[in-house]
């Protein structure tokens, strides 16, 4: 054991005693392991450290096998995340997101009729009505969503059902 | 490329499950941690036996180690295979069936020669107590330096260093005898 570490034990006792005793002390170390110097252990057999090496190649495989069950359950776990977090996201996406162009959503549902209309004050006219209607429509279901109705939300949704039949059945459609 | 710079790189390919990396770090410290368990234990038998497992343990670990003294880290290793071994009953029997072949061996008187030189240090060691013994062994084969050694233990450095002023002495004076 000559590779001893490089401190310097008088210096490390000095840090408890005074300089005659820690020279002493460090003194009485260095001697007694002098002493285990001078009467080396065994050393371990051939056979063993063979052994040794070998049961460690074999350990090795079955240590794959944990690393790769452990990266298998990490990836599992991620995917999991990632799945429960894209599905808050689109929550709250739905919920405070963007709002839909208004303009777009109208023209898609336009009837066709007023759109191949060459009558184009009669179009105009039934334009506006439409339009009018859509958004108080948009207006009473946006009411319902805050929950600004008056407490009767049966009523609110009866009415906006009927303003739906109403527009459904009239000539409107028709152009 | 330094000695620290090759034991990192054959640290690296243990912990890339690398057979050959093992090997080496068999050879680097099989002699010094079978010196630390032969002088804890007196016993080769036994001493075979808590080498496998530490080894055994090292490729079990490896992925824990985070740096530092790799010294360190085996020989707390080390240190907590042989506490398991003092705990266990099986193997308690075991030591007390050697101690009893030893007193058996000393009564019948021994003639002197090498391996009773070697001998006559592990009869003083068993003189002093476990601690004492094992932490004169921890800071003899482990090479590691006082700092380290309290902190494997878990106490101040002035104990560790009191510890270890009064063992030795101790043990220098049963040797001189």
């Amino acid at each position: 054991m000559n590779g001893r570490n490089d401190e310097n034990l008088k210096e490390l006792f000095e840090k408890f005693l005074d300089a005659e005793q820690a020279e002493s002390c460090a003194e009485d170390v260095q001697k007694a392991e002098q002493i285990l110097r001078e009467h080396p252990a065994p050393e371990p057999d051939d056979m063993l450290i063979a052994n040794i090496k070998a049961e460690i190649a074999m350990r090795l495989p079955a240590g794959r096998t944990y690393v790769f069950k452990q990266i298998a359950y990490k990836v599992v776990g991620i995917a999991a995340a990632v799945i429960i977090l894209t599905a808050i996201g689109l929550r709250l996406f739905d919920k405070g997101g963007v709002e839909p162009n208004g303009g777009v959503q109208y023209a898609s549902i336009i009837p066709t009729a007023i759109w191949e209309s060459d009558d184009i004050t009669a179009a105009d006219v039934n334009l506006a009505t439409f339009t009018v209607e859509i958004e108080q429509i948009e207006n009473e279901l946006l009411a319902l969503q805050l929950g600004e109705d008056d407490g009767n939300g049966d009523s609110s949704i009866t009415e906006l059902e009927m303003e739906l039949i109403e527009i459904n059945n009239s000539d409107f459609w028709k152009g | 490329m330094t000695k620290s710079d090759d034991l990192a790189q054959i640290i690296i390919g243990c912990k890339n499950k690398d057979s050959k990396c093992f090997s080496q770090v068999v050879d680097m410290y099989a002699s010094r941690c079978y010196g630390y368990f032969y002088r804890l234990t007196g016993n080769n038998d036994l001493s075979d036996e808590l080498l496998s497992e530490l080894f055994a343990k090292l490729v079990e670990k490896i992925g824990s180690y985070k740096g530092g003294s790799f010294e360190g880290w085996l020989f707390k290793i080390a240190s907590n295979i042989f506490h398991d071994y003092l705990r266990g009953k099986q193997r308690r029997k075991k030591l007390l069936d050697v101690q009893k072949k030893q007193i058996e061996s000393r009564i019948t008187g021994p003639k002197q020669s090498d391996n009773e030189q070697i001998d006559k240090l592990q009869i003083q060691l068993r003189k002093l107590d476990t601690d004492t013994r094992e932490l004169i062994m921890l800071r003899f084969y482990s090479q590691l330096s006082f700092k380290e050694i309290a902190v494997i233990r878990s106490e101040p450095i002035g104990t560790t260093l009191a510890k270890l002023h009064r063992g030795l002495k101790k043990l220098r004076e049963l040797m001189e005898r």
